[in-house]
C-alpha cells in the first residue's frame, strides 16, 4: 500500500467526521475571503481609479472651503501641466434625498484632457460641449435610476438656491472612470446664478501632469504660486485625495479584521481537535506501523498530510464558494431588487484574496496536524502495544 | 430515571483536550458575533440616542444633513419668530442658529480627516439639553475660542483644554469639553457661530433646531414650516432626523447576522465530530447503562446535556473574550471611526448590548442543540448486545 492510499484510506475510515470538518474548514475560509474582500476592494478601487499624473488642487483647509474661479486661470502657467479642469460641488437631489450621488459643475471643453483614462466617447464629449444643460453620468448612477441618453433629470440645490433640469448626453464606464459621478457644463450652473449673487468660486482644480515625474514639481509650484494669497491651497495626487476619504474606513476594518482573526482561531481549534481525535483513536495501529519498521518521518508526513489534506479541500471549496457568492450577491445588488444587501453587494472578490484563503487554510490544515502527528510519531511502542493488549 | 449530570461533567473532564478544544472554538465564535454585535450596537446606540423628541430640525427642502443645507438669515430671523416655538423665562425664543462646516483637521495619529465643527449661539446650549460642558467653560464670541465633544478630544486635542487647534484658516483654542452622553455630538467642535461664518466666508446659517413649546403640536410646526411660501424649508423631530441617519447600521445588522450564522455553523460541524467521537468512544458505557436500566431517553437527554455543557463554556468563555476586546478597542483605540452622512468623522464606542448578549446566547445554544442531537440519537438507539459486545 503506498503513502497516497494511506492517507485517503484514512481519511474515509470516518466518512462523517471528514466531511464535517471539511466543510467546517470550507464555512470558515468563506467568510475570511468575504471579510478579506472588503479591505482589498478598498485598494483596488485605489489602484484603479487614481491616475498617478492627476493632481487635486484644493483650499488648505478643506474642500467646504471655495476657490477664487480666477486661480483656473491662474495655473495655466506652471510648466508641465498638460490637462486643467475643476470641480464645484452643486449637492443636487434627485427625486429623494436618499438618492446620493455626487454631482458636479465642470469644464466641458477639457475633459479628455484630463481624464483621457476614462475613454468617454468622441460624441459623448462633442454633445457634453454643445448642449448648454448637458450631463455625463457614471454608469452605476445611471442604471441605478435606469436613465436613458437623452432623458432629462432635474436636481434639487441643497446649497444652491436653484433647481437645474439637465439632459444627460454619455456615460462614464464602470470600468474605466468613476462609476458614480454626475458632471455638468458650469457654464450653466452660472447662468442660473445670474441675479442671484452669481457664481464666481470653485471648489477644486483638476490637473494633469505630462509625466509622472513632473507631479512633485507642480505641485510644489501650485502651492507656492497661492502662498500668501487670499486662499492658500493644497495639491496633493489623486491617489492620496482618495485616500483620505478611506481613511475613516480604518477602524471598522481593524474590527473586521479582528474578527476575521477570531474566525480562523476558531477553525484552527475545530480542526486540531479532530485530527487529536484520529490520531489518539489509532494510538494502536501507529504502534503497529513502528513495530513493523516504519520510521518517526513517515509516520509524520502521513498524519500530516491528512489534516493539510482535508484543510486544502476545505479552502478550495470555500474560495470558491465565496467567489460564486460574492459574484452572485453583486449581480443581484446591481439590479437594485434587494437593496438590504448593502455592502454585501458592492465587492468584487480579487484572485488575491482566494490566495490569501487558500494559505490560511493551509497553515490551519499544519498547524492542526502538527502536534497530534508528531505526538503520534513520537510513540513510545512498547507501551502503546501493551495498552493494546 | 435520568442520568446524572456529574457523569457529563467527569466525562467533559476526562476528555479536556477534546473538551478545551471544542469549547475554544464555540468561544471564538460567540466572541466574534458579539464582537460585530457590538459595533453596529454602539453605531445604533450613538444615533437613537443623539437628539431630543420636542426639537425640530429645520434645513433646506431636500438636504439629507445639516452638512449640506443652507439657510438664509432672513429665513432664521423669521424662524425665531415662529409661533409655538418655546421661550426662556426672559422671552429668548429657543432657537439655535447653526452654521455646520468640515474643515479638515490632523489627528493626533498624523492623518487628516473632516471634522464637523457646529456654530453655534449660547443658546444651543439650552436646547441641547444633553451636552453640558464637564471641563473648562464655554467660548466666548469672536475669540476663536472652541469647546470639543468628549469623544473627540484623544482624537484632535489629546492636551485637552488649553491646546491650539489648527483648521480652517486660523488657530483655535479648546477652551472646555463638553459631554452629549455618548450622542453624535460627542464627536463634534462647538464654536461661536459669527467666527465660523467669518472663516467660512459664509452668510447664514445650515439649519436651525427649534425647541417646540410644551403644549404645541410639532408636526403642526413642522407643516407649517413646509408650507410657508417665503422659504423652502422642510422640518422634522431632531430623533427622526438621527433615526434616519442609523439606516446604515441596519445594513450592518444583516451583515452581523449572516457572518454569526455561517460561523456558527461551522461551530456546528466541530461539535458533531466531538460528539460522534464521544458516543464512539463510550459504546461500551452507553451498553452497561442501558443494562443497568436507564432509558432511551435517559441516555439521549445525557448525551444532548453533554453538548449543552460544552456550548455553555464556550458561551461564557465566548462573552468574556468579547468583553476583553470590546474593552481594548475602546480604550487602546478609543473606539472606532465612522462616515457620517456629513462626510465627517464620528467616533463610536463599542457596546456589549443585551441583543448582542441573546446573539450570541443562541448561537451557543444552536451549537449545542444541533451538534449534540444527532450523536445522542445514535447512543440511544445503539443496540444493547452490540454494545456490551464492545466491552
Amino acid at each position: 500500500m503506498t503513502y497516497p492510499r494511506l492517507v485517503l484510506r484514512n481519511l474515509f475510515r470516518h466518512p462523517f467526521r471528514t466531511v464535517f470538518t471539511t466543510l467546517s474548514i470550507a464555512l470558515s475560509i468563506f467568510l475570511v475571503c468575504a471579510v478579506l474582500t472588503l479591505p482589498s476592494a478598498l485598494d483596488t478601487i485605489l489602484e484603479r481609479a487614481a491616475s498617478n499624473v492627476r493632481i487635486a488642487v484644493h483650499h488648505k483647509a478643506g474642500l467646504t472651503y471655495w476657490l477664487p474661479f480666477a486661480f483656473v486661470n491662474k495655473v495655466r502657467g506652471v510648466p508641465g501641466v498638460v490637462g486643467i479642469n475643476h470641480y464645484s460641488w452643486f449637492g443636487g437631489i434627485y427625486d429623494e434625498p436618499k438618492n446620493m450621488f455626487p454631482n458636479f459643475a465642470i469644464d466641458p471643453d477639457t475633459v479628455a484632457e484630463v481624464w483621457p483614462d476614462y475613454q468617454i466617447e468622441p460624441e459623448a464629449l462633442a454633445r457634453f460641449r454643445t448642449v448648454r444643460n448637458g450631463a455625463l453620468v457614471g454608469e452605476t448612477t445611471f442604471n441605478k435610476f435606469h436613465w436613458r441618453i437623452g432623458q432629462e433629470v432635474t436636481l434639487r440645490g441643497t446649497i444652491f438656491p436653484v433647481d437645474l433640469t439637465f439632459r444627460i448626453v454619455g456615460i462614464i464606464r464602470t470600468a474605466v472612470g468613476n462609476p458614480m459621478v454626475f458632471w455638468f457644463n458650469r457654464k450653466y450652473l452660472e447662468e442660473a446664478m445670474e441675479g442671484r449673487g452669481g457664481f464666481g468660486r470653485v471648489g477644486m482644480i483638476w490637473l494633469r501632469a505630462d509625466r509622472p515625474e513632473q507631479v512633485d514639481g507642480i505641485m510644489r509650484a501650485v502651492d507656492d504660486l497661492f502662498r500668501n494669497s487670499e486662499a492658500e491651497v493644497a495639491s496633493e495626487t489623486e491617489k492620496s485625495f482618495i485616500a483620505s476619504f478611506f481613511s475613516s474606513f480604518q477602524g471598522f476594518i481593524r474590527v473586521i479584521l479582528i474578527v476575521g482573526f477570531l474566525v480562523v482561531g476558531a477553525v484552527v481549534l475545530i480542526a486540531a481537535n479532530t485530527s487529536a481525535m484520529s490520531v489518539r483513536e489509532r494510538v494502536p495501529e501507529i504502534a503497529v506501523l513502528k513495530s513493523l519498521g516504519f520510521r518517526r518521518r513517515p509516520i509524520l508526513l502521513v498524519l500530516m498530510a491528512e489534516s493539510t489534506l482535508v484543510a486544502c479541500v476545505g479552502g478550495t471549496l470555500g474560495a470558491v464558494g465565496a467567489y460564486v457568492i460574492l459574484g452572485a450577491l453583486r449581480a443581484a445588488g446591481k439590479t437594485g431588487a434587494m437593496p438590504f444587501l448593502g455592502p454585501l453587494a458592492s465587492f468584487n472578490m480579487s484572485p488575491s484574496v482566494a490566495g490569501e484563503g487558500l494559505t490560511i487554510a493551509l497553515v490551519v490544515g499544519l498547524l492542526a496536524g502538527a502536534v497530534p502527528a508528531w505526538n503520534g510519531a513520537r510513540l513510545n511502542v512498547v507501551e502503546a502495544l501493551r495498552r493494546l493488549f | 430515571m435520568a442520568i446524572p449530570i456529574a457523569y457529563n461533567v467527569r466525562n467533559l473532564i476526562v476528555r479536556r483536550g477534546t473538551t478545551l478544544f471544542t469549547m475554544g472554538g464555540i468561544a471564538l465564535v460567540v466572541a466574534a458575533t458579539m464582537l460585530l454585535a457590538a459595533l453596529v450596537g454602539g453605531l445604533q446606540q450613538m444615533l437613537v440616542a443623539t437628539g431630543e423628541a420636542d426639537n425640530l430640525v429645520v434645513l433646506r427642502k431636500g438636504a439629507t444633513s445639516d452638512g449640506s443645507s443652507q439657510v438664509t438669515r432672513d429665513a432664521a430671523q423669521a424662524l425665531r419668530a415662529l409661533s409655538g416655538v418655546a421661550r426662556d423665562p426672559t422671552g429668548h425664543p429657543l432657537a439655535s442658529r447653526e452654521l455646520v462646516n468640515q474643515p479638515f483637521i490632523h489627528t493626533s495619529g498624523g492623518g487628516r480627516e473632516n471634522v464637523l465643527v457646529r456654530g453655534v449661539e449660547p443658546v444651543a446650549f439650552t436646547v441641547h439639553r444633553a451636552v453640558r460642558i464637564v471641563e473648562g467653560r464655554a467660548f466666548r464670541p469672536n475669540l476663536g475660542e472652541v469647546v470639543i465633544g468628549r469623544g473627540a478630544v484623544a482624537r484632535y486635542a489629546p492636551g485637552g483644554v488649553g491646546t491650539r487647534l489648527a483648521f480652517g484658516r486660523r488657530l483655535w483654542t479648546v477652551v472646555g469639553i463638553f459631554d452629549s452622553g455618548g450622542t453624535a455630538f460627542d464627536s463634534e467642535i462647538w464654536a461661536d457661530v459669527n467666527d465660523v461664518q467669518d472663516d467660512t466666508r459664509r452668510d447664514g446659517f445650515s439649519g436651525l433646531r427649534l425647541r417646540v413649546a410644551p403644549g404645541d403640536d410639532r408636526g403642526a410646526i413642522a407643516r407649517r414650516i413646509e408650507s410657508d411660501g417665503r422659504f423652502t424649508l422642510e422640518a422634522k423631530p431632531e430623533t427622526t432626523y438621527y433615526e434616519e441617519q442609523a439606516e446604515t447600521a441596519n445594513a450592518l445588522y444583516v451583515l452581523v447576522l449572516t457572518l454569526g450564522a455561517v460561523m456558527a455553523t461551522g461551530a456546528v460541524f466541530g461539535a458533531l465530530n466531538t460528539m460522534y467521537a464521544a458516543v464512539a468512544a463510550r459504546t461500551a458505557e452507553i451498553g452497561t447503562l442501558r443494562a443497568l436500566g436507564f432509558g432511551r431517553g435517559a441516555v439521549l437527554a445525557s448525551f444532548l446535556t453533554e453538548s449543552l455543557l460544552l456550548a455553555a463554556g464556550g458561551l461564557v468563555a465566548g462573552v468574556a473574550l468579547a468583553a476583553i476586546v470590546v474593552f481594548a478597542i475602546n480604550t487602546l483605540l478609543s473606539g472606532v471611526q465612522f462616515s457620517m452622512m456629513t462626510f465627517t468623522v464620528a467616533t463610536v464606542l463599542l457596546r456589549l448590548t443585551p441583543g448582542g448578549a441573546l446573539l450570541g446566547f443562541v448561537f451557543a445554544a444552536a451549537i449545542g442543540i444541533l451538534g449534540g442531537l444527532a450523536p445522542a440519537w445514535r447512543a440511544a438507539h445503539l443496540r444493547v448486545v452490540d454494545a456490551l459486545h464492545r466491552a
